[in-house]
């Protein structure tokens, strides 16, 4: 009850500054906008000129593999950079000393980062699940190969990475004491984010010694469960027009739908398995940090 | 339980800084107690430690007969806190504000209804329950910080610097309803301020400087044995004055002098009953007992 109470303040904080919320709903969008913009038809010159001589691809199928990469890549960071965004309360309650109101009180300092954490999982998930549907429609307009189960499949892989975002933002946030910081944190983060997941570049066109880095990486997995589930009805239509096995391994390698530890080719299943796991074991260490914290030292 | 408050020999440092340096003393129940001191003094470290939001180095922080370390969760449920800034959400009406912050306590529904109902009659909230909290003026923002402190009925009352910036009548009222809930409750008050008239009627005062206690005292007792009286002679020329052979200030209509205590006042009339026609003796303030003690002057000067 006091936990459902926590989290519900914390959302009425975070809907009320309405400005930061339509930024938070509308920077996706704006990339959605530049990525059709400027890399479409980088993307999609590039299809074409990896496919095999006599191989042609009709404008749909074309279509809908380019803004499916487009769509999960830019979902894959904005479930981890919008979690940055919005996962500012703590800091915000820090740096204006409300969190000082909270602790004086005998509530349970778990049951604060609890609601710190859903508060920002719900509100993150808002956004990107708005972003979700809009890269849908989009794609829909282009041409579009998803099943139900596969629309089922993003969904899930959508809610799992913010997920992610929120555990690992939480983490990151809890040394922080000022908006300064956070916001130099999320530039970072904004920046950084999606060459380390392999969203803003595949993976496989680094070097073998950061490939295998960034195998270490739980977000790899993230990008790539989207991709995989947002590019599966394009794959089965290419299959289905008769395209080579080695080709969709070459096309699957190419844009991480393949992903290799060590080597060895890594099972969806498994994909899913590491982000779960990354999931509890951030969210484990969050409410750890709070427990363990020290009581807060005010300035004198 | 007459100690509500029992601090024994208690440190806290930063680094080489003492901020608290074997601090003891205790606050009875139901007194005013004024706990004041320069910035830096330590007043704010303690309130934290009695507060349980910082660990101390060493020492005993008793609260309402419980170790506010080990036993913090009793604690927590009789202090009330009024920060020295407002530490509610500004985007949020009072309302929510009060209900998000009741909520802490269990205190939900139809109980927190009812608690707000009293609280807003107590303070006057009713006009204002509705508005934002960033939209309030700086007197309405802080009847809302004193009803969250209130919420749960705490049997002390912590005021950080309450009245700082506020406007004479407003600090008025918020002084009216800690008057009356100590009145009706027994409710015991840790008053930091730097404002001396509000010190002056407290029960007790303690004066901190660099974490240790620099006087202590009834402000009865502290003006007599740092302030000193005055005594006034209305109608009295400075020749005349000057055959009282003491020193002595001259006023518009008068001198005044300063006095040890009311006994040399006493002397003085006996010898010179002449001059004695219209005089008033006033007792030191407690601006002068804080400049005596700390060698500054309050900060926050008179306050009425």
């Amino acid at each position: 009850m006091i936990l459902l109470n926590v989290v519900r303040r914390n959302l009425k904080v975070f809907f009320k500054d309405k400005g930061f919320f339509i930024s938070a709903l509308i920077s996706p969008m704006i990339l959605l906008v530049l990525y059709a913009t400027f890399l479409a038809n980088v993307y999609k010159e590039s299809y074409m000129s990896a496919l095999p001589e006599g191989f042609t691809i009709s404008e749909p199928l074309i279509n809908g593999t380019v803004v499916g990469q487009l769509i999960s890549s830019l979902l894959a960071v904005c479930c981890v950079t919008i979690a940055f965004c919005s996962n500012l309360l703590m800091i915000t309650d820090k740096a204006s000393g409300t969190i000082g109101d909270f602790t004086v009180s005998p509530v349970k300092r778990s049951t604060i980062a609890a609601g710190y954490y859903l508060a920002s999982a719900a509100s993150t998930l808002i956004v990107t699940l708005s972003a979700l549907t809009v890269g849908l429609l989009y794609l829909s307009t282009q041409g579009w190969y998803m099943s139900f189960t596969d629309v089922l499949f993003v969904i899930g892989d959508v809610i799992l990475l913010t997920l992610f975002g929120t555990a690992l933002s939480s983490c990151i946030h809890f040394f922080l004491s000022t908006n300064g910081q956070a916001s130099a944190v999320g530039t970072i983060v904004s920046a950084g984010y999606g060459f380390f997941c392999g969203a803003y570049m595949p993976i496989s066109s680094f070097g073998s010694g950061l490939q295998r880095f960034l195998t270490f990486l739980p977000g790899t997995y993230g990008t790539s469960l989207l991709k995989n589930h947002m590019m599966n009805g394009v794959f089965r239509e290419m299959e289905a027009s008769g395209y080579p096995a080695e080709v969709l391994k070459g096309i699957r390698d190419s844009i991480d739908c393949n992903l290799y530890f060590f080597d060895a080719k890594v099972p969806l299943w498994v994909m899913a398995a590491v982000l779960i796991g990354s999931v509890v074991g951030f969210t484990g260490l969050f409410v750890l940090f709070h427990v363990l914290a020290k009581r807060h030292i005010k300035k004198q | 339980m007459d100690n509500v408050i029992q601090i024994d020999h208690l440190y806290k440092s930063y680094g080489d800084v003492k901020a608290v340096s074997d601090l003891s003393f205790v606050v009875k129940k139901g007194e005013l107690f004024a706990f004041l001191g320069v910035n830096g003094a330590g007043k704010s470290t303690t309130i934290s430690m009695i507060c349980g939001q910082l660990a101390k180095d060493s020492g005993t922080v008793t609260v309402l007969g419980h170790n506010v370390e080990k036993e913090f969760d009793a604690v927590s449920r009789k202090i009330g806190v009024v920060f020295q800034t407002s530490v509610l959400d500004k985007k949020l009406s009072v309302k929510d504000n009060l209900k998000s912050r009741a909520a802490l306590y269990g205190i939900t529904g139809k109980a927190f209804e009812k608690r707000l109902a009293e609280l807003s009659a107590t303070l006057d909230l009713g006009r204002f329950l509705n508005r934002p909290l960033e939209k309030l003026s700086g007197g309405q923002r802080r009847r809302v910080d004193i009803a969250r402190a209130l919420l749960h009925e705490p049997e002390i009352l912590i005021l950080d610097e309450p009245t700082t910036g506020l406007d004479p009548q407003t600090r008025r009222l918020l002084w009216n309803v800690v008057e009356n809930l100590r009145n009706e409750r027994q409710l015991t008050v840790f008053l930091t301020t730097h404002y001396m008239e509000e010190a002056a009627d407290a029960d007790y005062i303690i004066i901190l400087e660099a974490g240790k206690i620099a006087a202590e005292g009834t402000p009865l007792t502290l003006k007599n044995e740092y302030a000193g009286d005055y005594v006034t002679l209305y109608g009295c020329s400075e020749e005349q004055a000057e055959g009282l052979g003491v020193s002595f200030t001259k006023v518009r209509d008068g001198v005044r002098i300063k006095v040890s205590d009311t006994a040399e006042v006493t002397d003085l009339i006996l010898k010179h009953p002449e001059l004695f026609k219209d005089y008033e003796v006033t007792k030191g303030k407690m601006d002068d007992v804080f400049l005596a003690v700390t060698g500054k002057a309050p900060e926050g000067g008179d306050a009425q």
